[in-house]
């Protein structure tokens, strides 16, 4: 019995320690520095477009996230087809590869290749350019959003949609009437781990955009270029425009998804 | 001939339909029985269009509807754990497949109207479904089905999630809406009783076979082999009631009168299990109620045990071991006593 109570002590404990931990950290990005020099680098040009950059590419990847995620979720969860184990794990591969690994695979495809070259045609420069931007964060963020559409999909009774066909809906109309509105916690949760992992990316977008300042500049380089020129008030602040940035996000979709609850 | 199935083979997951063939008449109240995992679900499904078979064709009328689409067969499905759409009320379950059909509010809300009436669910309409009762929520599921008029109604488990009472309503329910909607049913069940209530056309499968098909009448006079025989083995008997002796009702059944402790009034249907009845070639004093003297008229041994059909005015099937056979001198042609208690007597329908 005293035993058992020590385990679960020493569980908790760990737990609680380590979360004070985090929180302490995350404080002292906060209290470091003064709240004038916070507030210097908060109106500095370079910080407003950062978090310009920042905020509108994430928003256009995490869109475009969905829009790709959605689909492959559910073909994942609902279709038998060749080759879905493969496509399942190079789905999840990127979890566990390394983000640099990431950028510079994709550096090396859209660098120069038959691929690039075909995007120029049409005028679309992906590498050291915004839109490289973008591309990064969304090969970095769509594994993860794609896990939890799939989960999403997977918790919606196919018989519902069964029931749906057999009164006359064809496929597509049975995924927009029933699918998709029952799939709806998941999908917000889906878009909101997109718009983080879009925000916080970093190694990938580094090695594909190119990190150049105030061009390529996210708030995450931003970090990295001002941490490397010794410039640490504008790195801390980059972090916690970074975190305020995110939380408010979250907010934001958690607002929506109780307004959709009540709705329904 | 409505709906003819030729041959269906297929396999989804751990369960198997295997060169399944039955027709469907118009008006046909068809009832799938089995044991659990017989694959009675899976080619319910397949019918719906919901698995293409591996071999094996499905006709409606003349047109062979094998690979079309679910949406275009006109087949409704109700599940035993009816699939109302969480998000949205009741009324809109059961508008939900006539705003494909018809693009007239008023027309849709005229037919939603009377289908809540018919299957006395008016007052729920404006319901959220995860609120309702088993019982309520079967019926929005049967009105959600049937409003679109199919030309054949599947029904999976319909009753089994329902308690006992619940249960016997629905039955009646449902067989009076069947008939006013003039729909063909095709229903599973594992439970015998909605075999005598509802059906005209049984088929019996045990894994992924079917193993006979007939009329009820058929299936539990003339089991085909002994798994069916074990299977429906049940006497069932219909009768009137005509009194009451104590807190027993008295029933009249072709002539002979048996007592069953269950209420009963007007006709009713009752289920005797033949091992419950008590054979012996002479009439003896016991506790039990009803006591019929008759003649066997058929001696069947099947497995290690012996099935007798014995006449006392109404035809019962009792089962005895082939020991006692021996020592009770059974054999065709014999009279002997049936006797059994007013509590094995059970009022089904």
């Amino acid at each position: 019995m005293s035993g058992k109570l020590s385990f679960k002590g020493f569980c908790i404990i760990l737990a609680a320690l380590f979360t004070a931990i985090l929180f302490i950290a995350i404080a002292f990005l906060f209290f470091v520095p003064s709240p004038q020099e916070i507030w210097k680098s908060m109106t500095s040009p370079e910080m407003i477009f950062s978090l310009k950059l920042s905020v509108i590419t994430a928003a256009v990847s995490s869109a475009i996230v969905m829009l790709l995620g959605i689909p492959i979720g559910y073909a994942l969860s609902r279709f038998s087809f060749f080759g879905k184990s493969i496509v399942k794990s190079v789905i999840d591969l990127p979890m566990a590869f390394p983000e640099l690994v990431l950028g510079l695979s994709l550096l090396l495809f859209f660098g120069n290749t038959y691929v690039s070259r075909s995007f120029e045609i049409i005028g679309l420069k992906i590498v050291f350019t915004k839109l490289g931007i973008v591309v990064a964060q969304i090969f970095t963020a769509l594994p993860y959003s794609t896990r939890i559409i799939y989960s999403a999909f997977e918790g919606v009774n196919r018989r519902y949609e069964l029931v749906s066909r057999s009164l006359g809906y064809g496929e597509f109309e049975t995924f927009t009437k029933i699918t998709l509105p029952l799939a709806k916690k998941g999908l917000f949760a889906s878009t909101i781990i997109a718009f983080a992992r879009c925000m916080g990316a970093f190694g990938a977008v580094l090695i594909l955009a190119g990190g150049s300042y105030m061009n390529t500049e996210t708030l995450p380089i931003a970090l990295y270029l001002n941490m490397s020129y010794g410039n640490l008030g504008m790195a801390i602040t980059s972090g916690i425009v970074l975190i305020i940035v995110s939380f408010i996000a979250i907010a934001i979709f958690e607002k929506l998804e109780g307004l959709n609850a009540v709705k329904s | 001939m409505l709906l003819r199935v030729e041959n269906l083979s297929l396999e989804f997951g751990e369960f198997k339909v295997e060169s399944a063939s039955f027709e469907v008449e118009r008006g046909d109240y068809l009832i799938i029985i089995g044991p659990t995992g017989s694959g009675k679900t899976i080619l319910l499904e397949t019918i719906a269009g919901f698995h293409t078979p591996k071999q094996g064709r499905i006709y409606m009328g003349n047109e062979d509807i094998t690979s079309l689409p679910p949406e275009k067969r006109g087949i409704s499905m109700v599940y035993q754990d009816y699939m109302l759409f969480p998000n949205m009320n009741v009324y809109n379950n059961i508008a939900y497949g006539l705003r494909k059909k018809i693009n007239n509010d008023g027309e849709v809300r005229k037919e939603v109207k009377h289908i809540a009436k018919v299957l006395d669910i008016k007052h729920l309409l404006y319901r959220n479904p995860t609120t309702l009762s088993g019982g309520e929520q079967q019926r929005v599921a049967i009105a959600r089905a049937l409003v679109v008029k199919p030309k054949i109604l599947l029904m999976d488990e319909p009753f089994s999630s329902l308690d006992v009472k619940t249960r016997e309503k629905m039955r009646k329910l449902v067989k009076d809406v069947m008939k006013e909607y003039e729909t063909t049913v095709i229903q599973i069940t594992h439970d015998f009783e909605d075999v005598f209530v509802l059906a005209n056309k049984v088929v019996i499968m045990k894994n992924g076979k079917i193993l006979q098909i007939g009329t009820p009448d058929d299936i539990f006079r003339k089991p085909t082999n002994e798994f069916i025989a074990n299977f429906v083995s049940t006497n069932v008997l219909r009768c009137r009631a005509v009194g009451k002796k104590g807190n027993l009702s008295v029933l009249n059944c072709n002539g002979v009168t048996l007592y069953t402790p269950d209420k009963s009034h007007g006709s009713v249907i009752v289920s005797i299990r033949p091992e419950e009845i008590i054979v012996s070639p002479y009439k003896i004093f016991s506790s039990a109620r009803n006591i019929l003297k008759g003649k066997i008229i058929d001696v069947i041994r099947r497995g290690n045990l012996v099935w007798l059909t014995v006449d006392a005015g109404i035809k019962l099937r009792t089962v005895i071991t082939p020991n006692s056979m021996e020592l009770l001198g059974i054999e065709k042609n014999k009279d002997v006593y049936l006797i059994f208690k007013a509590s094995c007597v059970k009022v089904i329908g």
